[in-house]
C-alpha cells in the first residue's frame, strides 16, 4: 500500500516543504513581517 | 447548641467588633492615597551579624523548591490515576499512589519552611510587608484560607486512596484529586501575583498609593508569562524529583521485580519531566520578551547587563539536563531486544545534542584583557561570535529538543512492530516531517543573521512552531502506524547503574537551575522592593558579585537535595518491615 517508500518519501518532503512555508509566511505576517521587505541592505 | 443561642452569640459579636471594624475600614479609606513607604536604612532591623537578605532568600528559595514539588506531583498523580482507569491497569494506579507518598512525606517541611520564610520576611523586611498587605488586602487571608483547604484535600486524597479505589468509587476519589489541584494551583497563582506586582507593579500610582482594585494589581503585565512558566517549569521539576526517587529505590533494591517497578517508575518520571520541559523554554522566552516589552531596563539588566554571565551557566545546566535524559533514553533502548536495532541512531542524535549544548553555552562578549583584545583583533570572537547571539541559540535549543523527542520516539518504536500494510511508507512520511522540520529551523537560524533585528525576534516563532509540528506529526502518525501492533516485551528492570545516577542528575540540575534563575528573575528588580515604586534602602540593597551569588545558590541547592535524600529515605524506611514481624502482623 502507498507504493514505492522512496516515492512517498518525495512526495512527502513536497508536500511538508508546502506545510512549512505556509506556517512561516503566516506567522511572520501575523507579527505584521511581510516576507519580502526583510532582508538588511547589502 | 439551639440556633437562637447561636445567633444571639453572633450578634453579640457584632456588637463588640463591630466599632472597631467601622474604625479599620476609615483608616483603610483615608490610607488609599498614601504612597508606598520611604523606609531609611535604620528602618531595617539589624539582628546581630546576620543577613537579612541571605535569610530571606534561602527561605524563599527553599520554599519554592519544596512546593513547586509537592504542587506538581499531584497533577500528575491525578493523571496517571485517570490511566489507570482508562487502561484497567492496576500498575498505573499504584504508581500514582506512590508518587503521593512521596509527597506527603515534602508537605509538611513545605509549611514549616513557608512559616520560616514569612516569619524572616516581617522580621527583615516589616514595611515592605506592610505595603504589600496594603495592596493585596483580603487576598491574603483567601491564600491562608486556600492553604487549609489544600492540607484537607491532600490527606482525604491520600488516606482515602484503598476506600475510594474501585467502581463509582474511583471517580469520587478523582475529584477530590482534581480539588486539590484546582486549590494547588490557584495558591500558586496567587503567589506569583505577589512576586509578579513587585516587578511589574500595577493597581497603583507612581507614588505606590493604591489605586486600583486587588485583581488589577494581581493581573499586572507579567502575572501570566509566569504562571505558565512556573506551571511547566512545576510539571517537569516533580517528574525529575519522582525519578530521582526511582533511581534511588532502583539503586536500594535487591529483588528483580522490585527493581523493575522502580525502573517502570523511573521511565515514567523521566517522561513527565521531558513533557514538562520541552515546552518550557518557549515559556521562558515569553516571560523574557514580556519582560522588555514592560521595562527595557530590566531586559537589559537581565540579558545584556551584570546577570547575562548567569544565562551562560544557565546554558550549562540546561545542557546537563539534555544530556543526562538523553543518556537515560538511549539507556533504555537495552530494555528490549530490538533496541540494538536503534543503537545506530544514538550517535547521530549525540552529535546534536553536543553540538547543540557547546553553541548556546558560547558567550556573545568575551571578559578578555588588553592583551587578549589586541590578540583577537577585537572584542569579539570571529568565528564563535556569531554564534553568541540569540538566532544560532534558538536554533541549538530546537534541534536538542527535536532530539530528546527523536530518542523517546526510538524507545517506543522498539518496544512495538507494526503491522499495517503501509508501515514503511509511513516511516517515510515522518523521516521526511524531520527533514524538512531540521532544515526549517536551521533556515530560520540563518535568516535571523541577514535580517534586520525585529525579523530576527520573528523569526524565532516559526522555529518554536517547527518543533511543535514534528513533535505533534510525529506522534499522529505514529500512533496510527502502530495501531494494532505486536508489542515487544520489554525487560524492565534490565538497565545499568550508570543510567540511574543520570536520571538523579536531573533533580540536582534542576534545582540548581531554577535557584539560579529564581535569582535572576528577583535581581532583576535591582534596588527596588517593588521596581519604581517602593525603594530598598537596606545594607543589601546591591546585586552581589556572581561568586557570591553562585555560592549562595550552590548551598540551597545542597540543602534541598538533603532534604530530597532524607524524604527518600523516609519513604523507604516506610516500606521496610522488622524481619520476623510480618507473620505476626
Amino acid at each position: 500500500m502507498l507504493g514505492n517508500k522512496w516515492l512517498v518519501f518525495v512526495v512527502a518532503l513536497v508536500v511538508w516543504v508546502a506545510v512549512f512555508y505556509f506556517i512561516d509566511k503566516s506567522i511572520m505576517e501575523g507579527q505584521g513581517l511581510p516576507v519580502g521587505a526583510d532582508l538588511m541592505p547589502v | 447548641m439551639k440556633l437562637s443561642r447561636l445567633l444571639a452569640l453572633f450578634a453579640a459579636f457584632v456588637l463588640l467588633f463591630a466599632p472597631e471594624l467601622a474604625l479599620a475600614a476609615a483608616d483603610q479609606a483615608a490610607a488609599v492615597l498614601e504612597g508606598a513607604p520611604k523606609p531609611s536604612r535604620l528602618d531595617y532591623p539589624m539582628i546581630g551579624g546576620v543577613s537579612g537578605r541571605t535569610v530571606v532568600w534561602s527561605a524563599a528559595q527553599m520554599h519554592l523548591f519544596l512546593a513547586a514539588f509537592v504542587l506538581a506531583v499531584p497533577l500528575f498523580a491525578i493523571a496517571t490515576e485517570f490511566m489507570s482507569v482508562v487502561t484497567g491497569d492496576d500498575r498505573y494506579d499504584s504508581m500514582a499512589r506512590e508518587f503521593m507518598k512521596i509527597t506527603m512525606a515534602a508537605y509538611s517541611l513545605t509549611a514549616l519552611v513557608g512559616g520560616g520564610l514569612l516569619l524572616s520576611l516581617l522580621v527583615f523586611y516589616p514595611h515592605l510587608m506592610g505595603y504589600m498587605v496594603k495592596v493585596f488586602r483580603g487576598q491574603m487571608l483567601i491564600y491562608a484560607m486556600l492553604f487549609g483547604l489544600e492540607s484537607i484535600t491532600l490527606y482525604v486524597y491520600f488516606y482515602s486512596w484503598d476506600a475510594l479505589r474501585r467502581g463509582n468509587r474511583k471517580w469520587y476519589h478523582m475529584s477530590i484529586g482534581l480539588l486539590l489541584n484546582t486549590v494547588g494551583l490557584t495558591l500558586m497563582f496567587i503567589a506569583n501575583a505577589w512576586v509578579s506586582f513587585m516587578m511589574s507593579p500595577a493597581g497603583v500610582d507612581p507614588t505606590g498609593a493604591v489605586t486600583g482594585t486587588v485583581w488589577e494589581a494581581t493581573r499586572n503585565p507579567l502575572w501570566n508569562p509566569l504562571n505558565l512558566h512556573r506551571f511547566l517549569a512545576n510539571i517537569a521539576y516533580g517528574g525529575a524529583i519522582v525519578g530521582g526517587y526511582a533511581a534511588y529505590m532502583f539503586l536500594a533494591e535487591k529483588d528483580p521485580e522490585k527493581k523493575a517497578h522502580y525502573d517502570w517508575m523511573g521511565y515514567t518520571s523521566n517522561f513527565i519531566a521531558i513533557l514538562g520541559f520541552i515546552p518550557l523554554p518557549f515559556a521562558g522566552y515569553w516571560l523574557m520578551a514580556e519582560i522588555y516589552a514592560y521595562s527595557q531596563q530590566m531586559g537589559i539588566t537581565a540579558m545584556g547587563g551584570i546577570l547575562a554571565w548567569l544565562f551562560i551557566i544557565q546554558a550549562v545546566l540546561i545542557g546537563t539536563i539534555m544530556l543526562a535524559a538523553n543518556y537515560y533514553l538511549w539507556s533504555g533502548l537495552m530494555r528490549t531486544d530490538r533496541g540494538a536495532e536503534y543503537a545506530k541512531y544514538v550517535k547521530y542524535i549525540a552529535v546534536v545534542v553536543v553540538g547543540g549544548f557547546l553553541v548556546w553555552l558560547t558567550p556573545h562578549t568575551l571578559i578578555l584583557t588588553a592583551n587578549e583584545i589586541q590578540n583577537l583583533g577585537g572584542t569579539h570572537h570571529k568565528i564563535l561570535g556569531p554564534l553568541g547571539i540569540m538566532p544560532a541559540k534558538n536554533t541549538a535549543v530546537n534541534l536538542m529538543l527535536v532530539m530528546t523527542f527523536l530518542s523517546f520516539q526510538l524507545f517506543y518504536r522498539s518496544s512495538r512492530i507494526p503491522t499495517v500494510s503501509w508501515a514503511k511508507s509511513g516511516n517515510m512520511i515522518v523521516v521526511a516531517l524531520y527533514v524538512v522540520g531540521i532544515t526549517n529551523i536551521v533556515s530560520a537560524g540563518i535568516y535571523g543573521y541577514i535580517t534586520p533585528t525585529v525579523y530576527k525576534v520573528g523569526a524565532s516563532v516559526p522555529q518554536v512552531v517547527s518543533t511543535l509540528t514534528i513533535i505533534i506529526g510525529s506522534v499522529l502518525i505514529d500512533v496510527f502506524r502502530l495501531r494494532g501492533s505486536k508489542p515487544e516485551k520489554v525487560y524492565w528492570g534490565r538497565m545499568t547503574n550508570r543510567s540511574q545516577y543520570a536520571l538523579f542528575v536531573l533533580p540536582v540540575a534542576f534545582t540548581w537551575l531554577m535557584g539560579l534563575m529564581g535569582y535572576i528573575r528577583s535581581s532583576l528588580r535591582t534596588n527596588w522592593h517593588v521596581y519604581t515604586i517602593m525603594k530598598d534602602n537596606s545594607p543589601e540593597n546591591y546585586i552581589p558579585t556572581l561568586g557570591d551569588a553562585g555560592n549562595v545558590i550552590t548551598a540551597i541547592t545542597l540543602g534541598f537535595m538533603a532534604i530530597m535524600v532524607f524524604v527518600f529515605w523516609l519513604s523507604r524506611l516506610g516500606q521496610t518491615k522488622q524481619k520476623g514481624t510480618e507473620d505476626a502482623a
